[in-house]
């Protein structure tokens, strides 16, 4: 029998050990994918100089944000002219492309008009063209993952132009790893599919170590593509849980009459699955053999895996769209989760999760808007041994024993999270590895002393003879 | 290399005119004959600089309150900076009673738009009814984030109201991240905060022990203070309070009972500091438990406050121990280190105390500087009477303390006072600066663009610094060392720390890893890219 609690509000007061981060958080995420672009948050300098700190040390890469630095008199008298000294001076020291600018608490309280600004601001120095991308995401709106979707449609909004028909796919991405963006870029380089990905900061949050440093690292998708974004034959956006409000896919298809293909991340058979066989679909292209021989692999991975994976029983937390493609991974391979929690407020998601609980075999929790501790409730009920999700997990471990692999934003306490690869087939192989080895990591350490204790002891309290262990 | 001042005027001619004539006054190259040399510190940052600088609530919470381990800390506000502020700076605690350490826990009043609109103050009230019932702890803060003080939420009503109903210290600041300049604001406002309500709520009247001392300033980054108190009690001390490493609100309330309290970090705890003085009469030693020689010498100061030939001999013995057990140790890192140069800047304290120890490793400190510090810091003491107040520090209010009638009393007589003042940094401090060698330069505020000007200029060995900047001088080939966090390293006080500290340093320099990464200015420059002309009417600076 299946039990899907559904919870959407707090059944308490406190959020005690949070699962999620603010909006402009994630709203800074997309424009260091940007070519050239720099990002400054209106507000006081605590909230980009706290975010620079957790995305350096997500990545190991330096993370430039502005701040307009607002004080005590700029709330009172508005924080124009801070933003505009702020725009000035990052113009001309990082003499970036485009701007972003992100609302904080602050900025939003005192009911900043960011869009005012903007426009004298670029009427003043007479910079008509310069995209100056305002977006507006006070810390009481949303966590960090409407944060980033919001950003990437005002990104997307501000630069597309209407534009003559052409045979080139949008492709929309949510927070992934650097090395999850490659893995994309290779699968549709493999399909030969002409593309535009936003946002891209597979090279500028990953970059290689070359002898010059470069204040705005090399990389990040083209404004010029941008722009052409409207002529697209399609966009497919791997953003299933996402809103429509905040959905850059709906705002080419609804402005633009650009077909949208909503898909979930590729993690999972089925999943890459969707999207190959759409890109084979949209450009009438073959499926090539390197990609099918890499299906293959994931199933005799799978295969190689499968009594393994059937004792694990998984708890996935994060951001909507990372847990349900894990979600999805998990049930193809017999993980089955016995609870799936994220930080956000995601109907989408419980929709989405409806169809894939039922498969399961056992009950499973949907914690909407959860934080740690709830999770870790949950977890202790439902007799949980693996947990996948982002770092803060930890305490998962730490409080009850389980076991965490580590996926998605932030990893703070292991190197290297800009490197996980966990999408496509390649990718969903490797996730899969990494769930596994786990699991038996946790029953090798136990094993002998379970056997031991199980059989030999019980076996020396009633045989007097016993040789030792 | 030095940097002299045409190569300063190179770097700072890139900012807009402006911008130039502010940072200008906050970069000193030190040139002992010129006597005194001020600096201009604790004044707004220029928007658009990105700066290392955090706010007021990251000093309040983040910094002075946050360590108190047997405190619920709540963060009211959205969830962000209660999120940003969990553990994040490494300081650790252990408890006798396991159940009454709350430091892992991050607990917010999650503030939605509608608790923006109408008001958070129930929400506050209902969670600290569910925080006392759920963690029963022994005292609960509560940090105000930039929206509640807009929104006119009275949290110190919200306090009060509380604490009569729960009977258990509840205190609300107002650290609201706009307020102030830095997180400096923040200390100001904790420190306030901890005297007028905690420090003095215990009953006690005596101290516990014959030598008893509070630790001010010290937050058990990496261990630190365990390391300290280990050899501390080892002489013979009773530490009666941290403030606020591995502290806690039962030692903290019958702080006041201290003869002598010690000041590490100078910027964040000086005013608790000034007032214990004035109000219980209990003076202030300056320390530095960083660096060996600076160890020695806060240990000999301490023992000639309280003039007691036993505890100066033990002193003795303690130290000659500790030494015979180092130096052997420190032998092989100091022939790597020798002759090597860093930059160090940290906080508003590390950023001297770091210094000592480089030298003794033979590592030759050429820029040093604060983040958030005040002119005293760099200048000494002295100049507190010329500094100026301004629109910004006028908006933390100074909490004026009186001698408290029935505790007040003098712990030394005052003829023995002014005697030990002559030769010890009692209630005085003074300041980076004067222990600056000749052509090392002092910034301010350091920025990103400043950083990797400087590193191409001073071609620094090591880069000591945060998270937030280390990422540029790796991307240049130039190790560098966390001087906040300690890289998940430590502790890095007192004797055995120094050679924690040697080796972690080593490590650095010896690593293979660096064989590969040829340093850029050997043929290539290290920056690319110009910078644009400001066009007229442009206004690029604060």
């Amino acid at each position: 029998m299946h039990r899907n609690e559904v919870n959407t509000r707090h059944c308490r007061n406190v959020n005690e050990n949070p699962c999620n981060m603010c909006m402009p958080m994630g709203g800074i995420l997309p424009f260091k994918g940007i070519e050239q672009s720099m990002v400054i948050i209106h507000g006081s300098q605590g909230c980009s100089t706290y975010m620079r700190r957790h995305i350096a040390e997500h990545f190991n890469e330096p993370v430039d944000v502005g701040s307009s630095s607002l004080n005590e008199k700029g709330t009172i008298y508005g924080g124009a002219g801070n933003l505009k000294q702020a725009l000035d001076n990052i113009r001309k020291v990082y003499r970036p492309r485009l701007i972003g600018v992100l609302t904080s608490c602050l900025a939003e309280t005192i009911g900043e008009d960011i869009d005012g600004i903007a426009r004298d601001y670029l009427h003043e120095r007479g910079l008509a063209d310069f995209p100056l991308v305002t977006v507006s995401t006070p810390g009481y709106g949303g966590s960090h993952a409407e944060g980033y979707w919001l950003a990437v449609k005002r990104i997307v909004a501000k630069l597309a132009r209407p534009t003559e028909k052409h045979a080139g796919i949008n492709v929309i991405v949510p927070n992934l790893s650097p090395a999850d963006i490659r893995e994309i870029k290779r699968i549709l380089e493999l399909m030969r599919v002409k593309y535009t990905l936003v946002p891209d900061f597979s090279d500028t949050l990953d970059s290689p170590y070359t002898r010059t440093y470069k204040k705005i690292p090399e990389g990040g998708t083209r404004l010029a593509d941008i722009e052409q974004m409207p002529g697209a034959a399609a966009t497919i956006q791997l953003g299933v849980t996402v809103d429509e409000s905040i959905s850059p896919g709906h705002y080419l298809q609804n402005e633009f009459g650009v077909p949208l293909y909503n898909l979930p991340v590729p993690m999972g058979i089925e999943n890459t699955d969707l999207l190959v066989n759409l890109l084979a679909r949209l450009t009438g292209g073959k499926i090539p053999v390197i990609l099918e021989q890499e299906r293959g692999r994931l199933l005799d991975c799978m295969i190689d895996s499968h009594k393994y994976n059937a004792r694990g029983r998984s708890v996935v937390f994060g951001e909507p769209e990372l847990v349900y493609a894990v979600v999805k991974v998990c049930v193809e391979n017999g993980v089955f989760p016995a609870v799936v929690a994220t930080g956000s407020r995601s109907a989408r998601l419980e929709e989405l999760l409806k169809p894939v609980v039922a498969e399961c075999p056992l009950e499973v929790r949907v914690v909407n808007e959860a934080d740690f501790t709830r999770i870790r409730a949950c977890c202790r009920d439902m007799g949980v041994n693996i947990a996948i999700g982002h770092s803060d997990g930890k305490y998962l471990t730490e409080k009850e024993g389980i076991p965490l692999v580590r996926t998605g934003f932030p990893i703070h306490d292991r190197v290297g999270g800009q490197r996980l690869l966990s999408v496509g087939y390649v990718g969903t192989t490797m996730f899969l590895d990494r769930i596994t080895n786990t699991l038996l990591e946790n029953k090798l350490k136990n094993y002998r002393s379970s056997m031991y204790q199980k059989f030999y002891r019980g076996v020396e309290e009633n045989n007097q003879c016993s040789v030792g262990s | 290399m030095a940097v002299n001042e045409k190569a300063l005027e190179e770097i700072l001619n890139k900012y807009p005119a402006k911008v130039k004539r502010n940072r200008k006054k906050h970069i000193v190259i030190r040139d002992a004959s010129q006597g005194h040399q001020e600096i201009e510190a604790n004044t707004r940052t220029v928007p658009g600089i990105i700066t290392n600088r955090g706010c007021a609530f990251a000093g309040c919470k983040g910094v002075v309150l946050g360590p108190l381990k047997d405190v619920v800390h709540i963060v009211h506000g959205p969830i962000g900076c209660a999120y940003y502020s969990w553990l994040t700076r490494r300081n650790k605690a252990k408890s006798e009673d396991p159940k009454k350490n709350f430091l892992t826990y991050c607990v917010s009043t999650d503030m939605q738009e509608k608790d923006i609109v109408f008001g958070g103050e129930k929400k506050l009230a209902r969670m600290i009814d569910e925080v006392v019932e759920i963690f029963k702890p022994n005292a609960i803060t509560i940090s105000a984030t930039c929206p509640v003080g807009l929104i006119g939420d009275d949290i110190q009503a919200v306090a009060r109201a509380a604490r009569e109903k729960h009977g258990i210290n509840i205190t609300a600041y107002n650290c609201e991240g706009y307020k102030g300049v830095s997180q400096s604001a923040g200390h100001h406002i904790a420190n306030n905060g901890l005297m007028e309500h905690v420090i003095g709520e215990g009953d006690w009247e005596e101290p516990p022990g014959k030598y008893t001392i509070n630790i001010l300033g010290e937050y058990n980054i990496g261990g630190d203070s365990w390391e300290l108190e280990r050899i501390l009690k080892d002489i013979g001390y009773h530490v009666q309070a941290v403030m606020t490493g591995n502290g806690s609100y039962e030692d903290l309330k019958n702080a006041h009972v201290a003869q002598l309290n010690l000041v590490q970090c100078h910027r964040s705890i000086n005013y608790i500091a000034s007032m214990l003085e004035t109000k219980y009469g209990t003076p202030w030693l300056k320390v530095n438990f960083i660096g060996i020689r600076s160890t020695i010498e806060s240990l000999r100061n301490m023992a000639l406050y309280f003039g007691d030939p036993e505890l100066i001999k033990r002193t003795e013995e303690v130290i000659a121990r500790e030494l015979a057990v180092i130096e052997p140790q420190l032998e092989p890192y100091r022939k790597i280190c020798a002759g090597k140069t860093a930059f160090c800047f940290v906080g508003g304290s590390r950023g001297h105390h770091y210094q000592g120890l480089y030298e003794e490793l033979g590592i030759k400190t050429v820029l040093a500087g604060y983040e958030f510090a005040h002119r005293d810091d760099y200048e000494g003491r002295d100049v507190l009477p010329y500094i100026k107040p301004d629109a910004d520090s006028k908006n933390i209010p100074d909490l004026h303390v009186t001698p408290d009638e029935r505790r007040y009393r003098l712990k030394i007589p005052k003829e023995k006072m002014e005697e030990l003042k002559e030769k010890l940094p009692l209630c005085h401090y003074k300041g980076m600066i004067p222990d600056m060698k000749d052509g090392s330069v002092i910034v301010d505020d350091l920025n990103h663009y400043e950083t990797e000007e400087f590193i191409k200029v001073l071609k620094p060995d090591i880069f000591s610094s945060g998270i937030k900047d280390k990422y540029i001088p790796y991307k240049m080939g130039i190790p560098s060392k966390q001087l906040h966090n300690y890289d998940y390293s430590g502790p890095y006080y007192c004797f055995r720390g120094a050679v924690n500290f040697a080796r972690d340093i080593c490590m650095s320099f010896t690593s293979p890893t660096w064989n590969f990464a040829v340093p850029p200015w050997k043929d290539r420059p290290l920056l690319e890219g110009t910078i644009a002309e400001c066009a007229a009417g442009e206004t690029c600076a604060g």
